[in-house]
């Protein structure tokens, strides 16, 4: 064997070490510190060169501004009780009826997603929405999944809704008028699946009813402040449209709409900094920066390249199979790596893409891949959902077998729906 | 004779009401209502942020309202249920216990030297048909195989 050869073999054993420790994480390593120390293999063994990563990472600054933002919004919202609040009015909307509810949920659920982002639903309105129906003695379970459904299901309804679609339109930038148009209908249309499906399976749970006298009074931590976070939240929102409509970056929008929540919590003197401090993940930024640099790696080594021009081929040839096999494959690998690693890897295969209708598709199905994959398991990835599976493990819980079933049922129908309308955009 | 009710967070004055129609000797009565933490921990999972998520943190606050709504609703059931059977004359006390419903039920019982459990099929629809295949929940299904005890299985109607 070649030097040359075998420097590239040891390029590809670090990615694929790198890449199985995120999978399975041996002694609970957390994927922050597998993908760091993927990227400093990868900085020292020479497949990046330092300044080249340095100017990649600072071409990403968008990423960074917007992850920090958007964290910083969801919790300062949440500390001034807004999700609190609206699950105190969906409850108090459906007037005792559990179908009215659920479709309160999914109402409230789409909205926050749509401008605060898919984690701001999955991690803050999941548990204020469980402890509303625990309270209710309403089944628990559907709306659970309604939380956790709707949150990566209405992500592709406007750029804001998932930080992967800023990590992919940072790249293929593009604005507004073109993200609506390739998935603005996919979005309606699998929202609205996804609504009709899980009122149909959960039929005769809705049917139950509840007190409203049982509603929980919401006790807002400081009046004025949450009546100034309401203005806020909706300046920040009308904001958000302007900018993508204009292509101005989102990070700056998320960035002083945090600085502006942030000085209206210390103006009315109700700013818990060590629970701020303590909601944001920091170690997400220690990840991403690991896996720009290491997938940047990769694509030096070539691994992406023959990959991309095979996709290309096949959209020139049959748009539709590339389509699909971009959203499925994206989904799919979103559950066996990680949603991050996966776009960027994508991102890095579509590179050489950046006119032509047919490769534009081909961004926006990752998008629709990438974001939609995260219903398909919930509980660890596609390995760790397999392995409890076959080893019948105590810890897997009944939920977590439905919330699989769910997940393997619903997001292939979603995945194929999604594809074919962006394909008829074509 | 000893009778341990098991309820859910729904159904306990309409079990006792069954009950009354059925039982004819003198019993102590038992309202038992364990709070599954499955679901909880299903819930904590998924916030910790699985593999396929980006990384996060918990947020003690949250599961802290979660645990004290599971509370007021256990409480919130037993008080109905209590009420229902003192107004039919039953000797009752209650307990409220947490863990899996299934083997907390069957572990007082045995404890307890029960005679009798009553239970209902499932708590809720959960989506399926009321008889039939799959008509019994998972934790009656176990109390069923597991109980030392008679089991009286309670078909729902409307609950």
């Amino acid at each position: 064997m070649s030097i040359l050869n075998l420097y590239a073999v040891i390029g590809v054993l670090i990615f694929l070490i790198t890449l199985s420790i995120i999978m399975i994480r041996p002694f609970g390593i957390s994927e922050a510190v597998a993908a760091i120390g993927g990227a400093a293999l990868m900085l020292i063994g020479g497949y990046v060169g330092p300044v080249e990563a340095v100017t990649l990472l600072l071409k990403n600054w968008n990423v960074y501004g917007f992850f920090l933002g958007l964290m910083a919004i969801s919790a300062l919202a949440d500390q001034a009780g807004i999700f609190d609040m609206l699950a105190y009015q969906a409850g108090h909307w459906a007037r005792g009826s559990g179908l009215r509810l659920y479709l309160a949920v999914f109402a409230a659920g789409t909205v926050i997603t749509a401008f605060l982002s898919n984690d701001a639903t999955a991690l803050i309105l999941t548990p204020v929405v469980y402890a509303l129906v625990t309270r209710l003695r309403l089944p628990v379970m559907p709306f659970m999944f309604a939380c956790t459904f709707i949150a990566d299901t209405a992500s592709f309804l406007f750029p804001v809704g998932n930080p992967i679609n800023i990590l992919v339109l940072n790249t293929f930038g593009s604005g507004l008028p073109t993200f609506l148009r390739y998935l603005f209908l996919p979005s309606l249309f699998c929202i609205a699946l996804n609504i009709i499906i899980f009122v149909w399976l959960y039929r005769r749970d809705l049917k139950i009813s509840y007190n409203p006298a049982d509603l929980p009074e919401v006790i807002l931590p400081h009046r004025p402040f949450f009546q100034f976070t309401i203005a806020a939240l909706v300046l920040i929102a009308v904001a958000y449209v302007v900018a993508s409509a204009m292509e101005f970056p989102l990070s700056i929008v998320a960035l002083s709409g945090s600085g502006l929540l942030l000085a209206g919590a210390v103006w009315n003197r109700c700013l818990d900094t060590r629970r701020l401090g303590r909601e944001i993940s920091w170690t997400l930024f220690a990840f991403i920066t690991g896996m720009f640099i290491f997938v940047r790696a990769v694509e030096n080594l070539g691994l992406t390249v023959a990959f991309g021009q095979g996709l290309i081929n096949l959209a020139d040839t049959s748009p539709l199979r590339a389509i699909l096999l971009t959203a499925g494959g994206t989904a799919l690998g979103a559950n066996l790596i990680n949603n991050v690693p996966m776009s960027m890897l994508m991102i890095s295969v579509l590179g050489n893409i950046r006119s032509g209708a047919n490769g534009q598709a081909l961004v926006y199905a990752t998008i629709l891949g990438a974001d939609l994959g995260p219903n398909l398991t919930t509980v660890g990835s596609l390995a760790t959902m397999l392995w409890l599976l076959i080893m019948r493990r105590k810890g897997l819980e009944i939920s977590t077998l439905e919330y699989f079933k769910l997940g393997i049922t619903v997001v292939p129908v979603m995945i194929i729906v999604g594809s074919l309308l962006i394909w008829l955009k074509l | 004779m000893r009778v341990i009710c098991a309820i859910g967070r729904r159904g306990g004055p309409e079990l006792i009401n069954r009950l009354t129609k059925i039982m004819v000797n003198k019993a102590e009565y038992l309202l038992l209502h364990v709070i599954d933490t499955g679901p909880r921990h299903h819930l904590e999972d998924y916030l910790r942020g699985p593999l396929h998520r980006l990384p996060h943190h918990d947020k003690p606050a949250r599961q802290e309202a979660v645990k004290a709504a599971e509370e007021t609703a256990g409480q919130a059931s037993i008080e109905e249920t209590m009420e229902a059977a003192q107004n039919v004359g039953l000797n009752v006390s209650s307990s409220i216990k947490q863990g899996r419903p299934e083997e907390i039920i069957v572990q007082v019982a045995h404890e307890r030297q029960a005679d009798l459990i009553v239970i209902w099929a499932r708590e809720g629809a959960v989506g399926r048909a009321p008889i039939g295949p799959a008509s019994v929940g998972h934790t009656t299904r176990f109390v069923l195989d597991h109980a030392g005890c008679d089991v009286l299985l309670l078909r729902e109607v409307n609950i």
